[in-house]
């Protein structure tokens, strides 16, 4: 079990900068998640920690050791990768002891380690085949006791969900999820699918263009988020450009977006009245009375239901806007063409800088910030 | 991840900094240092010995030496028209439609296109020669056939050899188009008709081109055929040679200018070929490979007559010599009756020649795997600085034809540091770096299919860089090194343009011999000789096609 501290770091290809100014602390036995977009330079991240990327500038420690000198191969990181990577010349057994004996371990020390990482991904009784003959699914559970056998420092995991149906991706991430527990060992993992990253994470770090945007836990990125680029990275968001007006009291305040009259959470020291405003399709109230604020209505444009909930696309004075009703019932999801209203309680709505894009938090309590 | 081809090379020297600094050391030894002779003797005066361009001037002014450019690019192209107007139809009617022993058609195509490069050329003598059986049998009957030494000659020995170079490509591409994109073209209307003509031949242009050029730089550098069969008709590589060799006026300045223009033809060619193959972007999206028609009636007839009439046609040259090996001989002169006197001969008479031909392919081809591997992993892994700038070095031998390379090696290799002139390494050491750049570029190419990420996990579960090239890169290149080492053993076998130059009496190898044997009409000899070289040639093919699942077609093409 070993941190890992990212100082500094910075790694350009050729002109481009890949990573810039990343700055990071992974606790022993956290479940990390580096989340972006792609390209967004979160795999060069991984890569580097692994030792297949030299950064440009910046350190990385494993633990008190600082490793910027530290050949890959003597990292001792064990790396799931996203296409497998599964040696095709090699049976299960042979791959899953390959690491075992380049360290040299005694024959039934390594029958017994394969044994248990096998044992663990729940491939027992598959160690002669040979991976032309698992699964897509198997050969990534044959990648995981691989890297586990070795009983490395940490765990680095590249995609490995994204060459998977979604079925069996559901299922191996909670599996995995569970062995990291289970070992209690770091684990670094990498991932552009924002669901995956809330549901596997003890703390996520989102990534954009190569800088960090926000480090925090599944909770605060989704309802806190930093900036405009994490708001609309993680989850659904609806936007809207606005100006400030005049207080509306009680660390409120008054917003015009377009033909839009909105009372917003007040924020601290903005640098000037134009903003702009997200919510969360599933913060709009299906019910609007007349002690709700900010009542909207419009003409449904769209509708689609979805199981659980139904979405609409409403037209709002000619502003889109994306909706949830939780659990519909019969004849509760529009048709499109029909009118209909909901309101956008003010501590829902939350207000970005309208030039930068950072988060203008309020003044008082955080919006949304606990339990309801 | 895109930026993985940008792989940062590792800031510590590990073993691919020394195969590096050895492929350096090879190439400036081997290929820099023969040809930097060859450019200052074409730029240097035969009378004053100043730096000078009378060798280019006199070039440029004599009808002579301008004839033999002419003749070059005149025999060039009309061999190159000939393997599309062969190669095409043959590609197309064995991959789309059912024809019977199609696989068989395809065995023998590409026996020819890699027997020994001048067999085809003295088999024509024997038939169509001065005395030669069918031009014999024709007068009988009292059909006069014009005279098969020139131009007419080399075209017809040449085509017949390299059009398969054109049907290999052309067929690759034709199998590898996806079916729905000649579904989609018929499903929007277009007759099947239109649809070859507008989507499915433009899809396999590149690949026409492509064939089409190798054809035309093989003609432009063989040696052997206008050697054999073109009389007095002199191309730019037999010019080399005789301005090189002849006792009369032995004239290396002028050989080696006559060598730089064909190295710059060359360069030219394989320019244009690496343009059009960099087109050839189509195939990537295979989803439903293309099927095999059967085809009814007359167009069935039809087909199979031009699929096996051209296979046929470069086959004879093959049956012929063959047939020709088991005659009587009495020294040069054919007598009735069959026999292994000539084999006989052979092995009693010069066994030595055989024997040398195995001991230096084979050690040229353990050269070529290793060395080739080793380079070819550097290439495709590790683009460092260095690495760039080695790369296309070892790209010069495909377009230096071995005349030239012999002619370089004479001269660099007749003094001191390295007096190899007359030595087994001299021959080995031509065959090796005459096929190093398709080795190179072999071992690169199945590079490019393994995953890195295969690589990067041995590394990140703790093996260094070269246990993990040993344990997990090696295997699964093995296959394509395997099939790759027996396709260079078979030119190995077979060169014969750059060890002309430089064997002696105890380094003879095979195709020297057969050469030889043309030139003094023992036929006997050199068919037995020839069918020696074509059953080993074709064992070869046997093997790789055991070992690879794949034909020698997808191998030729490969390299």
């Amino acid at each position: 079990m070993t941190s890992i501290r990212i100082v500094d770091l910075e790694k350009r290809f050729g002109a481009t900068k890949a990573l810039s100014d990343v700055n990071l602390v992974i606790e022993k036995g956290e479940f990390f998640t580096l989340l972006g977009p792609s390209g967004c330079g979160k795999t060069t991240l991984l890569r580097t920690i692994a030792g297949f990327y030299r950064q440009d500038r910046g350190e990385v420690w494993l633990g008190d050791e600082r490793v910027d000198e530290v050949p890959a191969y003597k990292r001792d990181t064990g790396m799931v990768f996203q296409n497998y990577a599964v040696f095709p010349h090699m049976t299960v057994f042979e791959n899953v002891a390959y690491g075992l004996r380049v360290r040299k371990l005694s024959k039934a020390d390594i029958d017994r380690r394969v044994a248990a990482s096998l044992k663990s991904v729940h491939l027992e009784g598959y160690e002669k085949r040979t991976p032309d003959q698992l699964s897509g699914g198997q050969q990534q559970r044959v990648g995981l006791a691989r890297a586990m056998a070795i009983e490395p420092r940490v765990l680095l995991f590249d995609e490995p969900l994204s060459n998977l149906d979604a079925k069996l991706r559901v299922e191996m991430r909670d599996e995995i999820r569970a062995v990291q527990k289970q070992l209690g060992i770091t684990a670094v993992y990498v991932t552009h699918d924002q669901e995956e990253a809330l549901v596997v994470s003890d703390r996520i770090a989102v990534i954009s263009a190569g800088r960090v945007q926000q480090i925090g836990a599944p909770w605060d990125v989704y309802k806190d988020p930093a900036n405009l680029f994490v708001a609309s990275f993680v989850g659904k968001v609806n936007l809207l450009d606005a100006e400030l007006g005049a207080s509306a009291g009680a660390g409120l305040r008054h917003a015009r977006a377009g033909g839009l009259d909105l009372v917003v959470p007040d924020p601290m020291n903005p640098s000037g009245n134009s903003v702009k405003l997200a919510f969360r399709p599933e913060d709009a109230v299906e019910d609007p009375s007349a002690e709700n604020e900010n009542v909207l209505a419009g003409i449904v444009a769209d509708s689609s239901f979805l199981g659980a909930v139904a979405s609409l696309d409403i037209d709002c004075s000619g502003k889109r806007l994306v909706i949830e009703r939780h659990r519909p019932r019969a004849g509760e999801v529009p048709p499109p063409g029909s009118s209909t209203s909901f309101a956008v309680p003010p501590r829902c709505l939350m207000v970005f800088d309208g030039a930068t894009g950072e988060r203008l938090r309020p003044a008082t309590s955080s919006t949304d910030g606990g339990w309801k | 991840m895109s930026a993985r081809s940008l792989s940062s090379a590792p800031r510590r020297a590990d073993i691919w900094t020394l195969v590096t600094l050895g492929g350096f050391a090879l190439v400036i030894a081997f290929l820099v240092y023969p040809l930097a002779d060859v450019f200052r003797y074409s730029f240097t005066d035969k009378e004053t010995g100043v730096l000078s361009l009378s060798n280019w001037a006199e070039f440029l002014s004599k009808k002579y030496y301008i004839r033999a450019f002419l003749n070059s690019m005149f025999v060039s192209l009309t061999i190159t028209f000939f393997s599309v107007l062969l190669g095409v139809p043959l590609a197309f009617f064995t991959t789309r439609y059912r024809i019977r022993g199609s696989a068989l058609l395809n065995t023998v195509a590409v026996l020819a296109l890699l027997s020994p490069p001048f067999i085809g050329a003295y088999s024509w003598i024997t038939m169509l020669g001065r005395n030669g059986f069918l031009r014999t049998a024709l007068a009988s009957v009292g059909i006069q056939l014009p005279p098969i030494y020139g131009a007419l000659g080399i075209i017809l020995a040449d085509s017949l050899q390299y059009y398969p170079f054109v049907t290999l490509m052309t067929a690759g591409a034709l199998t590898t188009i996806d079916r729905s994109l000649e579904e989609a073209s018929e499903n929007l209307g277009a007759s099947s008709y239109r649809t070859f003509f507008r989507v499915t031949l433009p899809l396999v242009l590149p690949s026409v081109t492509g064939g089409a050029l190798i054809s035309f730089m093989m003609s432009l550098s063989n040696f052997g055929t206008p050697m054999i069969i073109g009389g007095n008709f002199l191309v730019l590589p037999t010019l080399a040679y005789n301005l090189f060799t002849s006792e009369i006026a032995e004239r290396p300045g002028m050989a080696s200018t006559v060598s730089l223009i064909l190295m710059i033809c060359a360069a030219v060619v394989i320019g244009l070929q690496q343009w059009a193959s960099s087109r050839r972007k189509y195939a990537s999206m295979l989803v439903n490979r293309p099927i095999r028609k059967d085809l009814g009636g007359l167009s069935s007839v039809l087909a199979h007559l031009v699929c096996y009439a051209i296979v046929a046609l470069s086959a004879l040259p093959l049956a012929v010599v063959v047939f020709f090996s088991f005659k009587n001989t009495n020294g040069p002169v054919f007598v009735p009756g069959f026999g292994l006197e000539s084999y006989r001969q052979i092995f009693f008479d010069v066994p030595k020649t055989v024997t040398n031909s195995f001991l230096y392919s084979f050690a040229a081809v353990v050269l070529i795997a290793s060395v080739g591997t080793m380079l070819g992993f550097v290439v495709a892994r590790r683009r460092t600085l260095a690495v760039k700038f080695l790369d296309p070095l070892l790209m010069i031998p495909y377009i230096v034809p071995g005349t030239v390379l012999g002619i370089g090696y004479i001269v660099a290799f007749n003094r001191k540091p390295f007096m190899l002139v007359g030595t087994a390494t001299i021959i080995v050491m031509t065959y090796f770096i005459r096929r190093l750049p398709y080795s190179v570029r072999s071992a690169a190419s199945i590079l490019k299919q393994i995953d890195p990420a295969l690589e990067e996990a041995g590394i990140n579960l703790g093996s260094p860089p070269g246990r993990t090239f040993r344990t997990v890169t090696l295997p699964l290149m093995k296959a394509g090194i395997v099939s790759g080492a027996i396709m260079s053993w078979v030119t190995s076998m077979n060169e014969l343009s750059a060890s002309i130059l430089l064997y002696v009496g105890r380094t003879m190898t095979m195709p020297i011999k057969v050469y030889l044997s043309v030139l003094d009409g023992y036929f006997g000899t050199a068919s037995a000789m020839s069918t020696i070289l074509l059953v080993v040639t074709g064992i070869a093919l046997y093997l790789v096609n055991r070992w690879t699942g794949k034909s020698g077609a997808s191998v030729v093409v490969a390299a």
